[in-house]
């Protein structure tokens, strides 16, 4: 019996076993470049003479019309490239194994016999792919209902295990034809596999990056992520000193939640001093450059010193959060530090992110729903009125230019 | 210009990550040629006569200046400099490491490009006319069908392994621009006497070696049933169509030897089954799509009075490189890639880093590729010409040759393409030459457009010439003479999908 992967209720389960082969030599690279190629291409396999199958499990294969002059109990039916499955309709309840010959691996006339048994023929029982059945063929044959792979010798069924799980969210039926509801779903799903793929990517392509997390929600769904994919990402947070309570709390809840430690980085005791020496402890109120400074010895510092020796942060920033943020990349080079910076949130709307915290029921902070837009420190963040402005919920004061803290400057675009 | 959503970014990058590991595979050896081959040709990769050749494609022949300029950049650090724009609205690399794709890949995603389905025996890139959405005779805009099509044949299960490649066109304006009746299939989208959009469907059309125009198998298709009836005609040719014979495996041939009404029927039956399925398009869906493209708002701007003295040249180019825009104020404007001395179509990175600063600012940051291998900016005020036209003369791209015998359509041929049976670029100068303006040669350079391919063969081409003009196709249809000694016999050792 060779190398069977067969789809069960419970996912995919390996049958049998490879024969043992000889290594293939490595082939020499395709083209370098130079000479005519003609003379190098593989010629075109011719198709198999005959079945590339007799037998399987319970017995010898019947042809296709070895069964329709018999229809033995219980028997298989061995389908060939040029059958008309369609003489089969109505004939079929009582096989126990389907089989579908594949002659070459570009003779795709196996996956309509497949649509029809399934579709037309309302065939549910067990229906394979044998022949010049590869591992990166499995995907495309069990999305049009195959669910039993006899692998080519030389195939790996690792490989074809994971080739099985090669799109997340395919185009055909409703993602294409659908309401505008099917594809607002298939968008959600997209959203979050896009997201665990560039986190996944981030953490294998950097030593030791970062979340620079605020509690925002923002923030909680990249956490949420992190933490059940159990990527290496640190995250840490800027007590500034002056955050909410609500802000707080949810430093511990998060770490209980999710059995991970924050790292919490404070403000320096001796610039806060000064700061509130030359300015008094709320002198951010009286125009930008105070307030500028505030957020200097209070934020960037500490952020300075939690990002010491890392070669990558992240953040939550999207671009509809600010006009600042509107040409937002995901991917940016943080030019001070010389470090990379990702903002894989950046397409996301406030709706996606409130999608997000829905369906992974992520912890959020008591402050939204009060009326806070954005989580910040509590002198500066207030809540605002339904269809206010979102801007006016942080430095209200200030004119709507330059409403940024300072943490994210001086950076380019990769 | 298409945005794409999450679902479109998704498919993309896990396409590229897909075709990374089995490049990978292919490279350590653990995957042969034989089962690499059509994995690298969904993914626009060819091994040519020389070198590995990458296709990929532009949908609809939409560029935003960001691809653009991005396109330009994989000429300068993967290729030698320049790239090929192709005749059905793709773009290629001729000089590209086999190693070095899966990276192309993943720049191109990072600006919602792809390769998929630019080569192999599967449904290719969608094309339509050039000027879609923009055209002032355009009755139907092709673009969200064009995209659902190509949505729904991304990636299909069904459809990746048919008995040879299948070219889709639509055509939604009074004048033919896509070249409807040379693809395997193709849809004319007309309103009935409600304003209701119906589909004309043709099938069996192609050039070649046995050049055939498309017949006409469905005359009233409710728009509804696109997906389902282009499923049953794909069905039908996917069990029926010859897998015997390479060079008879071609929709035209089945279609030819059941004759058009048999494979009609055929069709029908099929039809009959699936429609009113899953895949029939709701009102809801068209809509969604349609607000996926995006057209700039243009401002009234009129006519401005002329600054410059610009002379007959100017009024040649205005005359000749124009197309009519749904606003009054604005023009098309084609760019001719057509230049003696350089193969038609080929672009330098620095010639599309220009037009991509030129589309920004005259253009609305968009740009067109039409099947005729030249480029066209598709938003200009009239009120800008003579400023566009000066910048464009002074980097020799205003040449007022569209439409005329110098605006050679011609694929690569010999000179890269395995499996040509002639080199049309040297033809292809040669013609060039003899127009050449400074010789004197624009008294000759007519209005017929000359359209070479490097399969056809010249018995079969006259009679194929003549129905084109029945057809009402404009110009001079030229296969070249069979010659021993360029004719490989054994090219169908070679890759076969060559054509772009």
């Amino acid at each position: 019996m060779s190398l069977i992967i067969e789809l069960d209720a419970d996912g995919p389960q390996v049958r049998g076993q490879a024969p043992e082969r000889a290594a293939p030599a490595p082939p020499k690279p395709a083209n370098e470049g130079h000479g005519d190629m003609r003379k190098k291409i593989v010629p075109v396999v011719k198709p198999a003479a005959g079945p590339s199958a007799s037998a399987w499990e319970g017995g010898a294969y019947v042809s296709m019309q070895q069964w329709l002059d018999g229809e033995p109990e219980g028997g298989a039916i061995l389908l060939q490239p040029g059958d008309d499955v369609r003489a089969l309709d109505g004939r079929i309840g009582n096989a126990a194994l389907i089989s579908v010959d594949f002659h070459r691996i570009n003779d795709g006339r196996g996956y309509s016999h497949a649509f029809l048994l399934r579709n037309r023929l309302k065939y549910r029982g067990r229906l394979r792919a044998l022949g010049a059945v590869t591992a990166d063929q499995v995907y495309a044959m069990a999305r049009v209902g195959f669910d039993s792979f006899a692998l080519r010798a030389d195939q790996k069924a690792e490989v074809a295990l994971s080739a099985l799980e090669s799109f997340s969210t395919p185009y055909q039926g409703a993602v294409v034809a659908g309401d505008a509801a099917a594809r607002r779903d298939a968008n959600a799903r997209a959203r979050v596999r896009l997201l665990e793929r560039s986190l996944t990517e981030i953490a294998a392509r950097h030593e030791r990056p970062a979340l620079a997390s605020s509690l925002s929600a923002e923030d909680m769904v990249v956490t949420d992520v992190i933490a059940r994919l159990g990527l290496p990402i640190d995250v840490f947070t800027l007590d500034t000193g002056r955050l909410h309570e609500e802000t707080l709390a949810l430093i511990a809840q998060t770490e209980k939640r999710y059995g991970i430690t924050l790292a919490v980085h404070r403000p320096d005791d001796e610039a806060v001093q000064e700061f509130v020496a030359r300015y008094g402890r709320d002198g951010f109120y009286e125009g930008l450059p105070q307030r500028k400074a505030c957020c200097f010895v209070r934020k960037v510092l500490p952020l300075g010193r939690a990002l010491e020796g890392r070669d990558a942060w992240i953040t939550g920033q999207r671009r509809e959060q600010a006009l600042s943020r509107g040409a937002l990349a995901e991917a940016e080079q943080d030019a001070e530090r010389g470090i990379a910076k990702y903002n894989p949130l950046a397409e996301w709307s406030w709706a996606d992110v409130l999608a997000y915290a829905g369906q992974y029921d992520i912890p959020m902070s008591a402050l939204y729903a009060r009326g806070y837009v954005s989580i910040g420190c509590a002198p500066c963040t207030k809540a605002i009125r339904p269809g206010e402005d979102p801007r006016n919920g942080r430095w209200w004061w200030e004119n709507q230019d330059g409403k940024e803290c300072g943490l994210h400057t001086n950076t380019v675009a990769r | 210009m298409y945005r794409y959503d999450a679902v479109d970014r998704l498919i993309v990058e896990e396409r590229v990550a897909q075709f990374r590991d089995q490049t990978r595979r292919y490279l350590a050896g653990e995957l042969d040629e034989d089962a690499f081959r059509p994995l690298r040709l969904q993914n626009g990769l060819y091994i040519q006569r020389y070198a590995p050749m990458l296709r990929i494609a532009i949908p609809y022949g939409a560029l935003s200046t960001t691809q653009l300029r991005k396109l330009a950049d994989i000429a300068r650090r993967y290729d030698r400099g320049y790239a090929h724009f192709t005749t059905r609205q793709n773009i290629q690399y001729n000089w590209v490491r086999v190693e070095d794709v899966p990276d192309i890949l993943g720049d191109l995603a990072s600006v919602s490009m792809h390769a998929i389905q630019t080569s192999g025996s599967c449904v290719r890139n969608v094309t339509t006319d050039a000027l879609a959405g923009v055209a002032a005779d355009e009755i139907v805009d092709p673009r969200p069908y064009c995209e659902i099509l190509r949505q729904w044949s991304t990636v299909h299960p069904e459809f990746a392994h048919l008995p040879r490649k299948f070219k889709v066109a639509f055509n939604g304006a009074k004048e033919d621009r896509a070249a409807t009746p040379v693809h395997d299939l193709a849809f004319d989208l007309v309103r009935d006497d409600a304003g209701e959009v119906r589909v004309v469907v043709k099938v069996g059309g192609g050039q070649g070696r046995t050049p055939r125009l498309a017949s006409i198998i469905k005359r009233d298709l409710h728009w509804s049933e696109l997906l389902n009836y282009t499923e049953a005609v794909l069905r039908v040719y996917n069990r029926l169509g010859r897998r015997d014979n390479i060079f008879k495996a071609r929709i035209k041939i089945q279609v030819q030897e059941l004759g058009a009404e048999e494979f009609a029927r055929l069709t029908d039956e099929e039809w009959s089954h699936i429609k009113g399925g899953p895949n029939t398009l709701t009102q809801d869906a068209l809509d969604r799509v349609r607000g996926y493209f995006v057209d700039p708002p243009l401002q009234p701007r009129g006519e401005a009075s002329s600054r410059l003295a610009l002379g007959a040249n100017f009024r040649a180019w205005k005359k000749r490189n124009l197309a009519a825009h749904k606003h009054a104020d604005y023009a098309g404007v084609s760019i001719s890639l057509k230049r003696e001395g350089v193969a038609p179509g080929d672009a330098t990175a620095d010639e599309m880093d220009f037009i991509a600063d030129l589309a920004d600012r005259y253009s609305c940051g968009e740009v067109r590729v039409s099947y005729h291998q030249n480029l066209i900016l598709p938003h200009v005020a009239r009120a800008d010409l003579e400023a566009l036209y000066s910048a464009l003369d002074g980097k020799g791209l205003a040449r007022a040759n569209i439409d005329l015998a110098s605006d050679i359509i011609c694929c690569p041929g010999g000179d890269f393409c395995s499996l040509a049976n002639a080199k049309s670029i040297p033809l292809s100068a040669r013609i060039a030459e003899k127009l050449a303006p400074d010789r004197g040669g624009s008294r000759r350079d007519r209005d017929q457009c000359v359209w070479l391919h490097q399969c056809l063969r010249a018995p079969s081409c006259r009679a194929y010439r003549r129905a084109w003009r029945r057809e009402g196709g404009r110009g001079l249809v030229s296969g070249v003479d069979r010659r021993p000694a360029r004719w490989p016999g054994r090219a169908r050792r070679a890759d076969r999908q060559g054509c772009a």
